[in-house]
């Protein structure tokens, strides 16, 4: 059923970068970038280090300003934007250095996910019955969802500081879904991850995908991941826009071979 | 071996997330409760209420304010002297315009307007952090501590320039003034105790407290999150400065009876609190008890306990030594344990469930 609607909805443009320029001072961070990604696709990101992909991803989300160009998100398109705005429009992240909520439990931190989601108000909050206990019971059980898709519920009430690194990548993978995103932007989630944990998290990305049809932005290191969990691949260098298609276009690219590839050989 | 969660399976998520889910727990704040509301008030005697228990309950309310701010949302605060003042005022204004109305409703009513003094002085919070945070918190010590002095239609333009603190019933009872007994001082500020610290433990289990910690510990991703960070630094200097204005209405009308506001609340007593929640445990209400706890009896157990057990100890030794006592613990907390006294306690129950084995 889900898979159904996945495959008709994959296709329309869900985002565009449009002519996007970056520059912090004198440092170009991103020049004159454009692409897009297709609802319900996988797209990854790769580079170089210094490529300017996480600056990328900061402007899809409203970090950074863009000095030139826009971005088009479900057919609005602005400029500049805040953080909190692109959330509440259904864009959800990773950081490429874990920012999780360290003095709270996984469960909590991934409740926050559910945030703009709850709505009782002070009042409620003050009494913690009635309403506001049934609003926190019927995002406990979502949570609960989550927290057995990513198989960690040995961990539910660990403070998150006290995980090790794989295990805080997962769970702030739980804390952006928890946000039931339309576009889900992930910054190097296996990085410094064993073979065993880069398999489990490719999974979960897949299921991800496949399961609930969250678009995704993937930016990895990894090339044999990128290969096999994308469907569409854009290369940064120095801030330009290198290469841009399927992972076999990619792979078959002069520039990229040259660039890229060639060093990781 | 009887500190066990083992066999306490929760069946639904509404047991799991209750205040205390573990049943030992519970227990104790029962034989806490009945202590308190039994126990104290029918065998103990003036002395213990009157300068034991009322300034440790009053102290509690100032630290769980200061700890909402500082341990659970990240602001630190040096003024929460002066919003205990604006508390202290607000109830004296009110209570002597109104002279029908309830005490206890003047004493809410300066928590409310104390919140709103904290809304506008919580405004660079935005903006600034840390070190800068606290200058603006001490400028506003200092602004409105002036203000305390200078305004004479504050204490009603009394000769004294102090607060006079006049009798006031609840059901009949008097509870304020010359005239009330320690027995009904103490339950008044128990009872307020009791439901506030219900409120803030509520409030912070639950989506504003998450928004709180999330704030205190990555703000960019709480952003993120769809939490406004302005709503809630305003919301948590609100809520915090409701505990302090409570605390400091309570402090004037409860337990001293009345008194100048450049003795009571100023920079030390900011610097006071402070060192409560420190000691006790940032982020943690049982922590902000135990600081109030520890801070507030130091100086009478040196003066009264150790020459009661044969010790003798002057007045003026036993208060540096509770300044030279305080100032180590702080720097051992601050360098050993930041999670305080609340930490310890909670190391002590880890041990205690693996208890009789190490492991
Ligand atoms: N906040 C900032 N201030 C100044 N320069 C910045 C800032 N953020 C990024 N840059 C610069 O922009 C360029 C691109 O950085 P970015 O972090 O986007 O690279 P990246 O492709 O994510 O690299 P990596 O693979 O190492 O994560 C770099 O030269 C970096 O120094
Ligand atoms: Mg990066």
């Amino acid at each position: 059923m889900m898979q159904t609607y996945h495959q008709i909805a994959r296709g329309d443009t869900l985002l565009a970068v449009d002519h996007v320029s970056l520059s912090f001072g004198g440092v170009k961070a991103i020049t004159d970038v454009s692409f897009d990604i297709r609802k319900g696709e996988i797209r990854a990101i790769i580079g170089p280090n210094g490529a300017g992909k996480t600056s990328m991803l900061n402007v899809i989300n409203g970090f950074y300003h863009p000095q030139k160009g826009q971005i088009t998100f479900k057919g609005l398109t602005r400029s500049r934007m805040r953080p909190s705005v692109a959330a509440s429009q259904g864009i959800a992240r990773t950081f490429q250095n874990v920012a999780l909520f360290k003095g709270m439990s996984t469960l909590d931190n991934i409740m926050a996910g559910r945030t703009l989601k709850m709505h009782r108000n002070f009042f409620w909050q003050c009494l913690r019955h009635g309403p506001a206990m049934d609003e926190e019971i019927k995002h406990r059980e979502f949570v609960e969802d989550i927290i057995d898709f990513l198989e960690i519920q040995a961990i539910r009430k660990v403070p998150v500081g006290k995980l090790p690194y794989g295990l805080q990548k997962r769970v702030e993978l739980g804390r952006a879904l928890a946000m039931e995103p339309d576009l889900l932007l992930l910054d190097e989630p296996m990085a410094g991850m064993n073979l065993e944990e880069k398999e489990d998290m490719s999974r979960f990305i897949v299921d991800v995908n496949q399961q609930y049809g969250t678009t995704i932005a993937l930016i990895e290191h990894d090339m044999g991941v990128v290969m096999d969990l994308s469907d569409r691949v854009v290369v940064l260098e120095y801030g330009h826009k290198l290469a841009d298609g399927t992972p076999d276009d990619v792979k078959a690219n002069e520039d990229v071979i040259k660039a890229y590839l060639g060093v990781a050989h | 071996m009887f500190y066990r969660e083992t066999g306490q399976f929760k069946t639904n998520y509404a047991d799991d997330m209750a205040l205390l889910p573990i049943l030992q727990d519970r227990i104790g704040l029962g034989i806490i409760l009945f202590v308190a509301y039994v126990i104290i008030p029918f065998f103990g005697n003036d002395f213990l209420l009157s300068t034991v228990m009322i300034p440790f309950l009053v102290f509690s309310l100032a630290a769980i304010g200061l700890n909402i701010l500082t341990g659970f949302t990240g602001l630190i605060s040096l003024g929460t002297g002066a919003f205990m003042g604006v508390g202290a005022y607000a109830c004296y204004k009110v209570s002597s315009t109104f002279p029908d109305l309830n005490i206890l409703f003047c004493i809410v009513f300066s928590g409310v307007f104390s919140a709103l003094v904290g809304v506008l002085f919580g405004l660079p919070s935005l903006r600034i952090k840390g070190f800068y945070l606290a200058v603006a918190t001490l400028a506003a010590q200092f602004f409105l501590q002036w203000c305390f002095v200078r305004i004479p239609w504050l204490y009603n333009y009394n000769v004294s320039g102090a607060i006079e603190v006049s009798q006031r019933s609840i059901f009949g009872v008097i509870v304020t003034g010359a005239k009330a007994t320690p027995e009904s001082r103490y339950i008044v500020m128990l009872v307020l105790v009791t439901l506030m610290t219900w409120v803030a433990a509520n409030v912070l289990s639950g989506r504003i407290g998450r928004a709180f910690m999330a704030v205190r510990d990555m703000d960019i991703a709480a952003e993120l999150m769809g939490i406004d960070l302005l709503k809630t630094k305003l919301l948590a200097f609100a809520f915090s400065s409701f505990y302090a204005g409570v605390a400091g209405a309570a402090m004037m009308f409860i337990w001293v009876g009345g008194g100048e506001a450049n003795d009571s609340f100023n920079i030390n007593q900011s610097f006071l609190i402070l060192f409560m929640v420190i000691i006790g445990g940032l982020g943690s209400l049982l922590g902000a008890f135990l600081g109030a706890a520890f801070i507030s009896s130091l100086p009478t157990i040196l003066k009264f306990g150790l020459p009661a057990i044969g010790i003798p100890l002057a007045g003026a030794t036993a208060e540096h030594l509770t300044y030279i006592l305080v100032g180590g613990l702080i720097l051992f907390f601050l360098i050993v344990e930041p999670h305080g006294l609340a930490r310890l306690w909670q190391i002590g129950k880890q041990k205690l469930r693996m208890w009789p084995f190490p492991y």
